[in-house]
């Protein structure tokens, strides 16, 4: 028998400022699966990670279980091992160092001293150790959040795009590791982003919002066709060896 | 691909310093001793038993009291508000329990049961107001403080609309509690024990307010019951505030100067932070209280003007510092 999967939501509706952005979504997620979620500006991205991970959102109805557990039957300290978010901007106000952050971050199962150093080795973020939080660059902090997120041990991680200020190099290099981030029968990773073809490379499966309630999800290579695409950004894309490219 | 695994584990497995912790909090430990007897030893009528057991001593232990427990509000209100440099006297906190002090003694209340209720009120007016600023995305210190700021002003001026109020007999007791001065303060066991409790619970807490950190949403994501822990951390500092302004009246910047200066000193865990901050909050009170009583005898000044003099070019210097 299959396990309850690490996500579920029944008939998620989300709305905000008045409009319906995601309609009636009925979805599962299951360990080993690595989810990415396109959309334009303003299409709901952020509001669909932050209601599945039980934030604050303006208007929502209908359920979302973790593990088969309601997400609001789930206390807060057991929700922690649940589930990890990473935000989209992290806001820093005391000047902590990148090491005591991420000791903060440990929830489920801490990671021993090597693991954590592999993990920060492996996101090029090892030489940071020391350095405060809140003098990195902003690429440097996304990658320690992407580092916070993970060593927090839940078997989902909710990513906000997690390579929006990488550059090229670390693009590569975060997406190597989330490629390998959920082992299956362990993790699940559902992050927002908008390149289809580091999409294409990275995730096994994509919730395409349409932002007007609408969506499709489904594995990626049934997701990033050019019909898919163009109904999500209004343009017209073409494949050019295997990289998307709008027309 | 490996190019950016610039050496082996094992080479740059992290090798830390030792915690510097405990020699640090020894030797404040030490230092506060210090100014503890130098404090006692030190004045007019110079070494003698009595004086420094009946009149010495009393005023010495409020000055360490009132000194731990806003030194241990200002690192609270600093979690709280998220912004490194609040404190509970530019803020308003402390204004609004001079306000509460003045309304329980034109009332005939405990002093300290109004003080404490006038700083309750001052922390909620401002979280609620700064909710926003909270909120946002972008640095709020300067709204923040400003807001802050300006509810000190708004206290200050009813504090000064009440003190016309408070008959002649009553108002040189008002006036002692607008001026933040110890020179007429009692010893009171309330003072002391009530920073112990406070630190007790900082040190239980230490992990959550350090979570707290992080900010809000963070916390709770992490499985921090945010709303309780600011609640609790809202109470224990207004209840502080209460009882120091009851004993000494409206004293500023010890937190500010306190906690933020060991914080640019490199201490980030709250549980140090607690301790370090009950010594040198002591420390620093009672070694202004000794120079507002030494540099101009037989006169004596508010320590209150003494504590500011300190405190504010050291805002200044830890806004500038901020702002860059």
């Amino acid at each position: 028998m299959n396990p309850a999967p690490l996500l579920e939501t029944r008939a998620l509706t989300l709305r905000a400022a008045g409009r319906c952005l995601v309609d009636a979504i009925d979805w599962r997620v299951q360990a080993g699966e690595r989810w990415c979620v396109i959309g334009r500006n303003g299409a709901g991205k952020s509001l669909v990670l932050r209601a599945l991970a039980g934030l604050g959102v303006p208007a929502r109805s209908g359920q979302v279980l973790w593990r088969g557990r309601p997400q609001q039957d789930c206390p807060v300290g057991v929700a922690a091992t649940l589930r990890s978010l990473m935000p989209q901007q992290s806001q820093d106000r005391f000047a902590l160092t990148v090491e005591r952050t991420l000791a903060l971050s440990e929830v489920a199962a801490p990671l021993a001293a090597a693991g954590v150093f592999e993990l920060m080795d492996a996101l090029d973020i090892a030489a940071l150790a020391a350095r405060r939080i809140d003098q990195l660059s902003g690429g440097e902090r996304q990658r320690v959040a992407l580092a916070q997120c993970t060593v927090q041990g839940a078997a989902l991680m909710l990513l906000d795009e997690p390579v929006s200020f990488q550059d090229p190099a670390h693009q590569q290099i975060v997406g190597r590791w989330l490629a390998k981030a959920a082992p299956a029968g362990q993790r699940a990773w559902i992050a927002s982003a908008h390149d289809p073809s580091w999409i294409a490379r990275v995730a096994t499966h994509v919730l395409a919002l349409f932002g007007d309630g609408g969506w499709q999800a489904g594995p990626a290579d049934e997701i990033l066709t050019a019909a898919v695409l163009e109904r999500t950004y209004g343009c017209a894309w073409r494949s050019v060896d295997g990289a998307w490219i709008p027309a | 691909m490996t190019d950016t695994r610039r050496m082996p584990a094992s080479v740059a497995a992290p090798t830390r310093p030792r915690d510097p912790a405990v020699l640090r909090l020894a030797l404040v430990a030490l230092a506060t001793v210090l100014v503890a007897a130098l404090a006692l030893g030190l004045g007019a009528g110079g070494w003698d038993w009595q004086l420094i057991v009946t009149l010495r001593a009393p005023r010495v232990a409020a000055a360490a009291g009132v000194g731990s427990l806003l030194a241990l509000a200002g690192l609270a209100l600093q979690v709280l508000l998220r912004n490194p440099l609040a404190d509970p006297y530019v803020l308003g906190h402390s204004t609004g329990a001079s306000v509460g002090a003045l309304a329980a003694l034109l009332l005939g209340v405990q002093l300290w049961i109004g003080a404490a209720a006038g700083a309750s009120a001052a922390g909620l007016g401002l979280l609620w107001l700064a909710r926003p600023a909270l909120a946002a995305a972008d640095d709020a210190s300067p709204r923040l403080i400003l807001l802050g700021a300006m509810l000190a002003s708004l206290f200050g001026a009813i504090a000064t609309l009440m003190l016309a109020l408070v008959p002649d007999q009553r108002l040189r007791g008002a006036i002692f509690w607008m001026m933040g001065d110890l020179s007429g303060a009692e010893a009171s066991g309330w003072n002391l024990a009530g920073a112990g409790l406070f630190a007790a619970w900082l040190w239980l807490r230490g992990r959550s307010v350090d979570r707290l950190m992080l900010g809000a949403d963070a916390a709770w994501l992490l499985g921090e019951p945010v709303r309780r822990l600011r609640l609790e951390l809202l109470v224990l500092t207004s209840l502080a505030v209460g009882l120091a302004v009851a004993t000494s009246g409206a004293i500023g910047f010890v937190g500010l100067v306190v906690a933020q200066g060991w914080r640019l000193a490199g201490v980030l865990r709250t549980r140090e932070l607690a301790l370090l901050s009950v010594l040198s909050g002591a420390g620093l009170l009672m070694g202004a209280d000794l120079l507002a009583r030494i540099v101009v005898a037989p006169m004596e000044l508010p320590v209150g003007a003494v504590m500011a003099l300190i405190g504010a070019p050291c805002f200044i210097w830890f806004l500038a510092r901020s702002v860059k």
